[in-house]
């Protein structure tokens, strides 16, 4: 009996065991990908097109900053209405600065700052392994599917599902999921890219969503130039001066 | 056989480029790195039609050399706002400008914004000029707006009038999980009264200072202004996200030696006395993309509704005394010491938001609310925009000011105010 329960307490030790195994190779499997999709720190030009149900569109041109893992800010560059917007993402913390109003607000990540289907947190993403936890769903010849769950509440999805290729460990698509396990969206990540200063990655994320049928929203990457810049560009009393960095 | 082929492919690359969706773009001013020149702006077309409240003191004061008229008075006016920004690696200068067209004899010219700034470092910065400030975290009211222009809560995010200064920036962030970021400004006012319209007593500069921190991930700002000629006031300020859809925000501010502007014995007078105001609000984003902003605001130099009864009875004295010097001292008072749309002290506002409802597209009706809760009157305004085409604007706003009478809101000169504006920017 003795022998019993000693071979139960072995089994249960190695299987919990494997198990973080397979959990921290996921979770350096997504290390990796961030990696793979964006370099730490780099300045982008980003083009936003909104597709209405009615086949109208609306589009934005946005010049991105990011640097580490959790520091992102944005400004609009057009249309003229939007122009001289900005929007700072710290970790959990975003913000808003619009010029006539001349404050940056705390906005969160469930808004959307352009309409559409893209939301604060797609726009101003950080690295997935911030805010996610890895687990392997499934793996086959050419690829990986990931699981990954919230580290926290304040983080946009619940759960993520990530097709991730194996040769070149690019993710090619994600489905967003509530706690409830409702599907929210779809991102597609297409048209793989050199751009240079070796930065190989999708210059095109598609998104759609069953809650917002007929809309589509496009994301698509122009330059992305690896680059650094001090902390202190992201913070509230840099915000109005984003341009200055072009 | 190999003219067919030809064809075939002739035709299904042409269909290709056809149906090939065009990704590129022009990047906007990428190529003047070094300096670059912006301008930009929005006309603002505004018609606007009035239902007056001829009972109210404020309509006798404003109209009362002027007969008997009709119940329905419109307005029609322009509005342009014009923009320019010039920037090199470390110097720029901004402008802002405003003007207002009625009539050819009947326009104006507002310089909102003219400053100069000079980058001491990517952490560091001095302007000087006239520029808009705008510190606090409420959306309609900001206790600690030390420094800010006077906010219309109809309209919190209408462009407004900066003040002259010189301030200073810098900025230092840690590696720390508690405190991320500290930020300090210090600003120097110079004195608003002048001798000769031109000199003044440089005793009678103000300073105005803040530190911000990102603490807890919670926005905190600490801030006073020093001054010998207006009150001393010192402040604090937070706002944090309490959930991925929850924004919580509040201010305090305390005022030494506040001035009041109040009536006693049908007569203006100024009180002074230490104040404090406050505001505690919050901003919710719902599942439907509702945005509902919710604030409650207490003035601790407002009226109280004794005081206000005092004011309204005075206003009502000068004009029943029919007497015009005295009716144009009542309106002059009226507009120096007593402007503003809420001038007593605890309000209730409450804001909600919804972008395409019905999905009937580019189209967001807003209602807010600011609620008087000593006297229980209120302004509704139901603002409904449409936005059909890039860079323009159509708003049908109705306003309803609602109150017994002697009450703050229904005591203002309309009772009911509907605009159209159309917006265009460049």
């Amino acid at each position: 009996m003795v022998r019993m329960k000693k071979a139960v307490i072995i089994v249960a030790i190695m299987a919990i065991a494997v198990s973080f195994s397979f959990a921290e190779d996921a979770n350096q499997l997504l290390k990796t990908v961030d990696e793979k999709l964006m370099p730490e720190s780099y300045a982008a030009y980003r083009r936003l097109i909104n597709e209405e149900p009615n086949g109208k569109k609306k589009e934005y041109i946005f010049f991105t900053v990011k640097k580490g893992k959790d520091k992102v800010a944005m400004l609009y560059l057009s249309p003229a209405s939007e122009k001289g917007r900005a929007t700072l993402r710290l970790g959990d913390n975003m913000w808003l600065y619009i010029p006539n109003v001349g404050k940056p607000i705390r906005i969160t990540s469930l808004q959307s700052v352009v309409g559409g289907v893209f939301n604060n947190a797609d726009i101003l993403r950080l690295d997935f392994s911030v805010e996610y936890n890895a687990t392997i769903l499934e793996q086959n010849q050419t690829g990986y599917v990931l699981n990954l769950k919230a580290k926290n509440k304040t983080v946009a999805y619940d759960k993520l599902k990530m097709w991730v290729d194996k040769k070149t460990l690019l993710v090619t698509k994600i489905e967003c999921y509530s706690a409830s396990d409702m599907l929210i969206k779809t991102l597609d990540f297409k048209e793989i890219k050199n751009f240079g200063n070796g930065v190989i990655s999708p210059s095109i994320v598609e998104t759609y969503s069953p809650l917002y049928k007929g809309y589509r929203s496009t994301m698509i990457y122009s330059e992305i130039k690896p680059r650094k810049f001090p902390d202190e560009v992201f913070t509230l009393n840099y915000i109005p001066k984003l341009g200055d960095l072009r | 056989m190999m003219k067919l082929w030809f064809m075939v492919a002739f035709i299904f690359c042409h269909c290709g480029i056809l149906f090939a969706q065009d990704y590129s773009f022009e990047i906007p001013q990428k190529e003047a790195k070094e300096e670059r020149l912006e301008l930009g702006g929005y006309l603002d077309g505004k018609y606007s039609v009035f239902h007056s409240r001829q009972s109210s003191p404020f309509y006798q004061l404003q109209f009362f050399d002027q007969g008997n008229l009709s119940q329905y008075l419109t307005q029609y006016m322009l509005e342009l706002y014009l923009n320019g920004d010039y920037q090199t690696k470390d110097i720029g200068f901004h402008l802002k400008t405003y003007s207002t067209y009625d009539n050819d004899s009947a326009a104006d010219f507002h310089l909102l914004e003219g400053y100069g700034n000079f980058n001491l470092s990517l952490s560091s910065f001095v302007q000087a000029g006239k520029r808009m400030y705008n510190w606090g975290k409420g959306y309609a009211f900001n206790p600690v707006g030390y420094v800010n222009p006077f906010k219309d809560p109809e309209n919190p995010e209408l462009e407004q009038a900066g003040i002259m200064s010189l301030s200073f920036e810098a900025i230092k962030n840690f590696n720390s999980n508690a405190l991320k970021t500290t930020a300090l400004t210090v600003i120097v006012v110079p004195p608003a009264e002048k001798i000769n319209n031109r000199y003044a007593e440089i005793k009678n500069t103000d300073i105005a200072g803040k530190i911000y921190s990102l603490l807890w991930n919670i926005d905190v700002d600490v801030m006073g202004y020093y001054s010998k000629v207006n009150p001393i006031r010192f402040g604090a300020d937070f706002s944090t996200n309490i959930r991925e859809n929850i924004e919580a925000h509040g201010e305090m501010s305390y005022s030494k030696d506040a001035t009041k502007n109040i009536i006693i014995n049908k007569k203006p007078a100024t009180m002074v006395q230490d104040a404090y105001s406050y505001l505690l609000g919050f901003r919710y984003l719902n599942r439907w993309n509702t945005t509902i902003i919710a604030e409650y605001y207490h003035n601790g130099i407002g009226l109280d509704k004794a005081e206000y009864t005092e004011y309204i009875d005075f206003l009502q004295h000068s004009i029943d005394s029919a007497n015009q010097s005295a009716i144009k001292q009542a309106l002059g008072y009226s507009q120096g010491y007593f402007k503003g749309v809420t001038l007593m002290q605890d309000y209730l506002y409450l804001k909600i938001n919804q972008p395409e409802p019905f999905n009937w597209l580019y189209f967001t009706p807003s209602v807010f609310v600011i609620y008087n809760l000593k006297d229980r009157s209120l302004l509704l305004a139901t603002p409904l925009s449409y936005k059909p085409f890039t860079n323009s604007e159509f708003i049908f706003w109705p306003t309803f000011l609602i109150g017994s009478d002697g009450t703050e809101f229904g005591n203002k000169q309309f009772q009911q105010r509907l605009e159209l504006r159309m917006q265009t920017y460049f």
